[in-house]
């Protein structure tokens, strides 16, 4: 885990590191490495590199970092785990590489050492990281598949900084106030911010699969090492073969062997427990891999008790079943609304969720834990979502009335005001528009505002301008490149490259960080994904959250394997609703209409404050 | 790889641009990637001048009209060219449509105030066009990428470079009679007098003249260039009681202006719009302090205030305070002004003749 910050004054007429303006990026961070501090610059004070440490893996002060090599070649700062690090240890090992420390950084400087940039491919795990070659002067960025871990970086044509958040190196006080429109814009399209955008025009996402490097020229493009279309894609055919009984086990395996490698820690690992099939499956198959110890933590709240909503029953069920230490953990309306000032000074970058994850990584740290298993991404991998039927439904109906031309806006432009009117959902509008095809209905399906209502929460120039420059349907198809041709395995690539890293995955970073706190995720594991994802893709598909819902040895609690989806709600809506100071939404008409869903209001809170 | 440079001015012509336009292209013509430069200026006699080896320099044009038809003519008697360089962004539609007839690869240079704001659409569709676009300075960039969609990692900072004629020497005595300057201290400022930019901060060194002169009542400040902004300049010592100090030198000629910065003990331009700032180098190359502001693409040639004092033009005693302290410090060779040397100049040409010539490049591993 742990926060990283570098700066590279690439150009030559470009001052030499400022020390004060890195501390200043890497401490902003103090709560993501709460257990240590360091620093290091190139002997031509032109490369500096930071970082704040979670001693998670090897705790000694071996493991400290920015790490380098013996003869000091390459440096590396990196936030994340490396999963199979033991594996690919030995490998180097048997190659003569000689190691100094037990942790995974190490291997990040001899993997490199040993195979240049193709050693991203070597990792299982979630990461980001800088690493120094000085022997091409050059800075080398590599970011995990999903996007777990984060990535930014900031060019203003001499220097390069990067940092695990953007108001991080904010903080650094050298980086231009401008904003960037897309950001703005994709936040109300998405109720995030899609990637590799930032709100600010000069900082910018590394994209999640992608490497990059950067030298005396300044940063190149980044380039995709692997995507989740590309994995489906290639997965085709490959099992359309093997007996149901078989798959089931293949799958148990993989899911078993997922779950081992997310273990692996010198600290306890505990997990988040809600009622669902997700953290409940992955609970009985840390059983399963040999944990006897498992510390567990469900949110509950006063106003659902006694309601289906209540997660804590269910959860207690699955505690019991698997023999936890659980703790269902209250969380009431007062102290949400002390934590509220906290909960948007941590929001790296503008977000409509993630107020559930913030409190349980903040029970979790209260139970002294740093490390904890979460269920998210089984929906992205199973189909979880009512979005795998519907959007392909949706396509199939409106493929060829959406091509007929101007049709889409003529319907739209009709039925726009006509929603108003009977309080029907506005996206009703734009199905002939977007409907048609798999990008478009997606962003049907998961868009807060659609594009042509977006002048009523922001200016106009910067409506047009955004998006003019983000393209939000073309944006979402270029995640559908290579076109993985199965419906599942589409909706799957964008549930995943769009609403689970933009979103979830980003709400947990900042959440979790924000309580010195590591989560794992591993249903969002590119190794697991592999060798799914040819079952997935079958034309028979029988691969689903039963399928998870089966895996442990130790089955779950039947009520929770039958339990119908409901999502993990929290009664923080009605909170906000009651709440008398966050109501800038009432400036706006068309928020304070009865009919506005409530997602609208709060994103429009959120942004007032975080794009003015 | 063959070049066609659209510039306004040339080889032979005078002014931050030409002088700009003429190192970029001599560099170029130094490269190997490099075959041949055929430039076609606006303004621009090579009487006087000779070319450097591989560039060829077509006629000047100075109409519009005449422009345009010489260049579709450069590019059918003299194309195809691999790479179309544009060195002004109001020249970039012809650019990139002589680039999208030629397939070649479009290079834009940015200097300035022309492209800190949003321009015509058309040329915002030129720009973007552009596989490469090199800006003078951070802040133009900056600027440029506001309303711009060009990638970022496409927009490249070509700082300018200092010329070696520009070395320390001692107050000309020649000059200090002419302007009756013997036994002051002196401010200068070099540049346009522009009613309609007013940008360059003359108003601002004016306005700190009476707190100055508490501390040296010996100071003259000389405001060498001219334009239709002196009126009011000279109304504002009048108002201040400053015009004895307050001396307006006109053009200078090139030839005597390394003289004139040598009569300096401060070189004093707190401006808001320069688009880099060469004339903070050739004070800074003379040996004399400077003081510049820092909000704009000054900052690159003070190297965010390490090689001269950056501050807020708006901050008078900021201003004052900066200035005692320049006059104070002496005269005296500027170790940051290295960094600005011909060899890094060439070195970052070269760089971006080679990213022009692979756009996707990445570093073989």
């Amino acid at each position: 885990m742990c926060g990283l910050a570098g700066i590279f004054s690439y150009h030559y007429a470009a001052p030499q590191v400022d020390r004060d303006e890195l501390q200043r990026i890497r401490d902003h961070m103090a709560a993501r490495g709460p257990d240590g501090q360091g620093e290091w610059f190139s002997d031509d004070g032109r490369v500096g590199l930071a970082h704040r440490r979670l001693s998670i893996i090897d705790l000694t002060e071996r493991g400290a970092q920015p790490m380098a090599t013996a003869d000091g070649s390459l440096v590396v700062t990196f936030n994340g785990e490396i999963y199979n690090y033991r594996v690919l240890r030995q490998q180097l090992e048997d190659k003569g590489y000689q190691f100094y420390s037990e942790s995974d950084t190490e291997v990040l400087l001899h993997l490199y050492a040993d195979r240049g940039e193709d050693m991203v491919h070597e990792l299982r795990g979630m990461f980001a990281f800088a690493l120094w070659d000085s022997r091409k002067q050059a800075l080398f960025l590599a970011r995990d598949l999903y996007g777990i871990k984060p990535l930014y970086y900031a060019d203003d044509g001499w220097t390069l900084r990067l940092a695990s958040q953007v108001k991080a190196l904010r903080a650094g006080g050298r980086i231009a106030d401008d904003l960037n429109p897309a950001g703005s814009v994709g936040f109300y399209l998405f109720g995030s911010i899609p990637e590799p955008h930032t709100i600010y025009q000069e900082i910018r996402a590394l994209p999640a699969g992608t490497t990059l490097w950067v030298d005396a020229t300044g940063p190149g493009t980044p380039r995709p090492y692997s995507t989740i279309a590309g994995i489906f894609t290639g997965a085709q055919g490959a099992a359309e073969s093997t007996s149901l009984q078989d798959v089931q086990i293949q799958v148990q395996e993989a899911l078993q062997d997922s779950v081992a490698h997310h273990l692996v820690a010198d600290v306890p690992v505990g997990a988040f427990l809600s009622a669902g099939i997700d953290s409940g499956a992955l609970v009985g198959l840390m059983r399963d891999a040999g944990q006897s110890d498992i510390q567990t933590v469900t949110l509950a709240f006063e106003e659902f008790h006694g309601r289906a909503e209540n997660e804590a029953p269910l959860a207690e069920a699955v505690a019991r079943q698997y023999e936890t230490r659980h703790t269902t953990r209250v969380v009431t309306r007062t102290e949400f609304e002390a934590d509220m000032p906290k909960i948007l000074e941590a929001m790296d970058q503008p977000s409509i969720d993630g107020i559930n994850t913030w409190f349980v990584s903040k029970a979790a740290q209260e139970l002294g834990l740093k490390v904890a298993i979460s269920g998210l991404g089984g929906d992205e991998l199973f189909g979880g979502y009512p979005s795998f039927g519907e959007i392909p439904r949706w396509v199939r109906t409106l493929a060829i009335p959406s091509r007929i031309p101007f049709l889409g806006d003529i319907f739209r432009r009709i039925m726009t005001p006509l929603c108003r009117v009977t309080g029907h959902n506005p996206k009703v509008a734009g199905m002939l528009k977007y409907g048609g095809r798999y990008a478009g209905a997606y962003l049907l399906k998961r868009g807060l505002f659609m594009p042509w209502e977006l002048p009523a929460v922001l200016p106009r120039d910067t409506v047009r301008e955004g998006l003019r420059r983000l393209v939000p349907v073309e944006h979402v198809d270029a995640l559908l490149s290579p076109d993985p041709r199965y419906a599942f395995a589409r909706v799957a690539s964008l549930e995943a490259g769009v609403y689970m890293r933009n979103q979830l995955l980003r709400d947990t970073d900042w959440t979790s960080m924000a309580h010195s706190l590591e989560v794992r995720v591993p249903l969002v594991d590119a190794t697991l994904l592999r060798r799914l994802a040819p079952f997935l893709c079958r034309e028979s598909r029988s691969t689903t959250k039963q399928s998870l819902a089966r895996a442990p040895k130790q089955l779950l609690p039947s009520e929770v394997r039958a339990r119908a989806k409901t999502g993990f709600t929290t009664p923080v809506m009605d909170w906000l609703q009651a709440s008398s100071v966050l109501k800038p939404w009432e400036r706006v008409a068309p928020l304070r209409s009865t009919h506005c869903p409530w997602a609208r209001r709060w994103a429009y809170t959120i942004g007032d404050d975080a794009l003015a | 790889m063959r070049m066609l440079a659209l510039v306004t001015d040339g080889f032979g012509g005078a002014g931050g641009i030409a002088r700009f336009n003429q190192d970029l292209l001599q560099a170029c013509s130094e490269l190997d990637e490099i075959d041949e430069v055929v430039v076609l200026p606006r303004y621009g006699d090579t009487e006087h001048q000779s070319l450097p080896q591989k560039v060829q320099q077509l006629p000047p044009q100075p109409s519009r009209l005449g422009y345009v038809t010489g260049a579709l003519k450069a590019v059918r008697h003299a194309g195809p060219f691999d790479v179309v360089f544009c060195g002004h962004l109001y020249q970039a539609p012809l650019a990139a449509i002589l680039a999208k007839i030629g397939g070649g690869a479009l290079w834009l240079q940015l200097h300035g105030i022309e492209a800190w704001m949003g321009p015509s659409r058309l040329c915002r569709w030129a720009a973007e066009r552009a596989a490469l676009v090199s800006a003078v300075s951070r802040y133009t960039r900056r600027r440029f990428l506001a309303w711009a969609m060009v990638t970022p990692e496409r927009v490249r900072v070509l700082p300018n470079t200092v010329h070696d004629r520009f070395q320390p020497g001692p107050k000309p005595q020649s000059l200090l009679g002419r302007y009756g300057l013997e036994g002051k201290r002196i401010l200068l400022t070099v540049g346009r007098l522009a009613a309609a930019e007013q940008y360059k901060g003359h108003d601002k060194v004016i306005g700190a003249l009476p707190a100055l002169l508490g501390e040296f009542p010996d100071l003259r400040y000389l405001i060498a260039g001219s334009g239709d902004d002196a009126e009011r300049l000279r109304g504002l010592a009048r108002s201040l009681g400053v015009e004895q100090q307050v001396q307006f030198l006109g053009d200078v000629d090139d030839k005597e202006l390394v003289e004139v910065y040598h009569l300096a003990d401060a070189y004093v331009m707190p401006s808001t719009g320069e688009g880099f700032g060469i004339v903070f180098l050739e004070a800074a190359a003379c040996g004399i302090p400077v003081v510049g502001g820092n909000r704009d693409g000054s900052l690159d040639a003070l190297v965010n205030g390490q090689l001269g004092a950056a501050v807020d033009p708006d901050d008078q005693a900021s201003l004052v305070r900066a200035i005692v302290h320049a006059v104070e410090s002496g005269r005296r060779p500027n170790a940051y002004l290295s960094r600005f040397s011909r060899s890094n100049f060439y070195g970052q040409v070269q760089r971006m003749v080679q990213l022009i010539d692979n756009p996707e490049r990445v570093l073989s591993v």
